[in-house]
């Protein structure tokens, strides 16, 4: 074997002595594998199962504290925001929402805290509703320590874009900026900051769900959720190290989402990960219709798996036959075992 | 340590005369000792208010607090049992660290810390994953603290931990019998050849002895060295090498001198110094010993054959070391074989501590103790038996010659292993 002529007495010894946490790489040359054989003999196998017979599988250790965080992806899940609502004199309805732009320690996973910027406090920021055609007026509070913006997905004039200076909505650290402009096209959108360097800004987590309703609504559901997939590099090395929709990795895991059979769930999902080129969705013993963008009343597609790049989203249409445990995550599966993963507990 | 006891006790005793005739000129009584005490706390007490002072000027105004807090632990051993992983690791940060999280080849996984998650400064935890791992494969495992500062360790390819039981003590056994004793005893076995031997082979065997004692001292020294980068800053690496050599070399010249003073015959003075080299050869043995318990331990032991079988070639040169200064007397057997038990027996007290205790800073604190060792006795030959010599007034030659070719002997077999 070539592994072992490379080794030297030098080699041998560090294998040995070097104390960190390197095992001997001559292991690579035992040539048979050690478990025991015989069914009787497997008790050390019984340490990976639990006394149920689950089998171990990635979680995290301990609860995220949700009232330091002030938010709770439970409650993210159905927390729209349709605004003030009033009516202006050509008739159309203003909705205004106020955003600050805040930095905040957030617990990401138990002992963790990870030093975000956020919308109002939370990650993602604000589900932002409103209906094609109303006006929407928002206005931006930087509280932050950088110049910051909202850059949102959907149609409107270029000095409401949040890019390029404080005209056209960068706002400095104290400033604020109102963006004001009419709701279209209908479907599902984000918004986010697009201040330079854009990635850090992302991934620190300044970004949210924007909703735009069709004229006429969609048909009713028995449950709207949004879903908004991102990560943390809690370590700034520029690869994320957890995975996670609305905010907390893990959550629905530990705090499954509850349906029952029969019901219609609609779920906008968006993806907004940073670092990674693409994120997906897989549901488990279901498929669902797949409306891309959620711009026509029409599906595209009728699947159970489904990618995004970072800023596409869609409109998920299901209902389950069966009931049961279902695991909802990332079919990348490094994503889901670090964290984007999650589960809906059907009853009966 | 014994090293560092010795320096002690020496700085203890070279003070003294400094001090007694202070002692002498004042008038006897209590008050002169309280004096003296108040004298010897005066700095100490100077000492603690400027470190107070300094603290509370925040670093004298410059903010000395690091941007991000320094995080750094010291894995210490990784016992791999099926379906089982268990990291033992150390602080070795400035200050307590918090285990947060565990991440195992790409998967966040529940684990279990004894005795608790908050590890105080150079405090030690014990960390199980039940972890359905897969023999002969590689996984990295992050641990994750509180301050997202990532602690790798790597398991290049995952095996069953060895566990210790009297079958693997016996094993131990056999493998220091194998490198230390054994080949010792063999090279021994050399006394009556040598005696045979002219005055000019001698000095040339004798300047041989040094030059393999130079080259395996230069050996451990730099697996010492190598061995530091994998240890934490503050078990200072460097530091631990510096007392061992020095430490070692001044043990071993104090016990020659004692020897020395006891001894009155010529042939008596050459047997304390053929003693001294057995001890000096056994303590390299040990640090020998040590590395292979701990590669074997670690289930690097299909590799081992083949490298034992190194060693044993090597150390048989280690006996003719030491039979070469009584080569022309006759002491008796049993003398003998109590120096080839000096010489080689602590390679299994090696093998044993290195089987059983996994600690980096003792593995290399014992190659230096080796190092140091194998340079005092080629010091203590070198002064004696070649330039102290008279033969070497005839053949200038032979010194230069015999050194280089004692090192080149180790270089070559060296090759033939590497």
């Amino acid at each position: 074997m070539s592994a072992d002529q490379g080794v030297s007495r030098r080699t041998f010894l560090r294998a040995g002595i070097g104390g960190a946490g390197v095992l001997g790489a001559a292991a690579l040359s035992l040539p048979d594998v050690v478990y025991p054989a015989t069914p009787s003999e497997q008790t050390p196998v019984a340490h990976a199962m639990h006394a149920d017979g689950a089998h171990p599988m990635p979680a995290v250790v301990g609860e995220v504290d949700h009232a330091a965080n002030g938010f709770n992806p439970t409650k993210v899940l159905t927390d729209f925001d349709t605004g003030m609502v009033s009516t202006i004199a050509n008739g159309q309805t203003l909705r205004e929402y106020t955003l600050r732009v805040e930095n905040k320690t957030i617990e990401v996973v138990p002992g963790v805290e990870f030093a975000a910027w956020t919308y109002n406090g939370r990650i993602p920021g604000p589900t932002i509703r409103v209906r094609e055609g109303d006006r929407v007026r928002l206005t931006l509070l930087n509280t932050g320590d950088h110049p910051h913006s909202i850059h949102f997905h959907g149609i409107h004039p270029g000095l409401l874009d949040g890019v390029f200076d404080a005209r056209s909505g960068v706002v400095a650290p104290g400033g604020r900026h109102v963006y004001e402009f009419d709701a279209e096209p209908f479907g599902f959108h984000l918004y986010h900051c697009h201040t330079a360097p854009l990635a850090k800004h992302i991934a620190k987590g300044l970004y949210g769900a924007f909703i735009i309703d069709p004229k006429a609504g969609r048909p009713r559901a028995d449950h709207e959720l949004v879903m908004v997939m991102s990560g943390y590099d809690v370590d700034f090395d520029g690869s994320n190290d957890f995975y996670q929709v609305n905010g907390i990795p893990f959550h629905y895991d530990k705090h499954p989402i509850q349906l029952k059979v029969g019901e219609l769930v609609r779920i906008y999902l968006a993806n907004i990960l940073e670092y990674d080129q693409s994120n997906s969705f897989h549901l488990h013993a279901n498929f669902f219709h797949y409306y891309p963008t959620g711009t026509a009343l029409t599906p595209s597609e009728f699947t159970d798996t489904v990618a995004q790049m970072q800023g596409q989203r869609g409109i998920l249409e299901f209902s389950f036959k069966h009931p049961g445990r279902y695991m909802f995550h990332a079919h990348k599966t490094e994503f889901a075992e670090l964290g984007w993963t999650g589960i809906f507990e059907v009853e009966g | 340590m014994t090293p560092i006891a010795t320096q002690r006790r020496k700085a203890e005793q070279s003070s003294e005369p400094a001090i007694q005739p202070d002692v002498a000129l004042s008038p006897p009584g209590g008050s002169s000792r309280v004096r003296m005490i108040v004298a010897l706390l005066v700095p100490l007490v100077l000492l603690a208010a400027v470190i107070v002072l300094f603290v509370r000027t925040d670093g004298a105004g410059l903010n000395v607090a690091p941007a991000a807090p320094i995080e750094t632990v010291q894995f210490g051993r990784t016992i791999m049992r099926t379906g089982e992983i268990e990291l033992h690791l150390r602080n070795t940060s400035p200050q307590a660290i918090t285990l947060a999280q565990v991440n195992i080849n790409d998967a966040i996984w529940p684990y279990t810390v004894s005795p608790s998650p908050r590890i105080p400064r150079l405090g030690s935890a014990v960390l199980t994953l039940a972890y359905p791992w897969v023999q002969g494969e590689a996984y990295e495992i992050s641990l994750l603290s509180g301050n997202s500062i990532v602690f790798a360790a790597s398991i290049p390819a995952a095996a069953i931990t060895t566990r210790v039981s009297s079958g693997t003590l016996l094993s131990f056994t056999l493998i220091g019998l194998y490198v230390g004793v054994i080949p010792v005893i063999l090279g021994m076995l050399w006394l009556p050849a040598i005696r045979r031997i002219g005055a000019g082979t001698m000095l040339f065997l004798m300047a041989a002895t040094v030059g393999l004692l130079i080259f395996l001292g230069i050996d451990a020294t730099s697996e010492a060295l190598e061995l530091t980068g994998d240890l934490s800053d503050a078990f200072q690496g460097v530091g631990i090498i510096g007392i061992g050599i020095v430490g070692t070399w001044l043990l071993l010249d104090a016990i020659a001198r004692k020897q020395r003073n006891g001894e009155r015959s010529e042939a008596g003075e050459r047997l304390s110094l053929a003693t001294v080299i057995a001890i000096g050869i056994g303590l390299h043995n040990l640090g020998e010993g040590l590395a292979i318990g701990a590669a074997f331990a670690v289930g690097a032991a299909a590799l081992g054959t083949f490298l034992v079988v190194g060693f044993i070639i090597q150390n048989i040169t280690e006996g003719l070391g030491i039979i070469v200064p009584i080569a022309r007397d006759s002491p008796p057997l049993r003398r003998l074989a109590w120096l080839g038990l000096i010489g080689g027996a602590p390679a299994i007290a090696g093998a044993w501590v290195g089987g059983l205790v996994h600690s980096l800073p003792l593995s290399i604190l014992f190659l230096s103790v080796g190092a140091g060792a194998v340079f005092q006795v080629a010091y203590e030959i070198g002064r004696k038996l070649v330039w102290g010599s008279g033969a070497l007034r005839q053949r200038p030659l032979f010194a230069f010659g015999g050194v280089l070719a004692g090192m080149m002997v180790l270089y070559i077999t060296g090759l033939a292993i590497k």
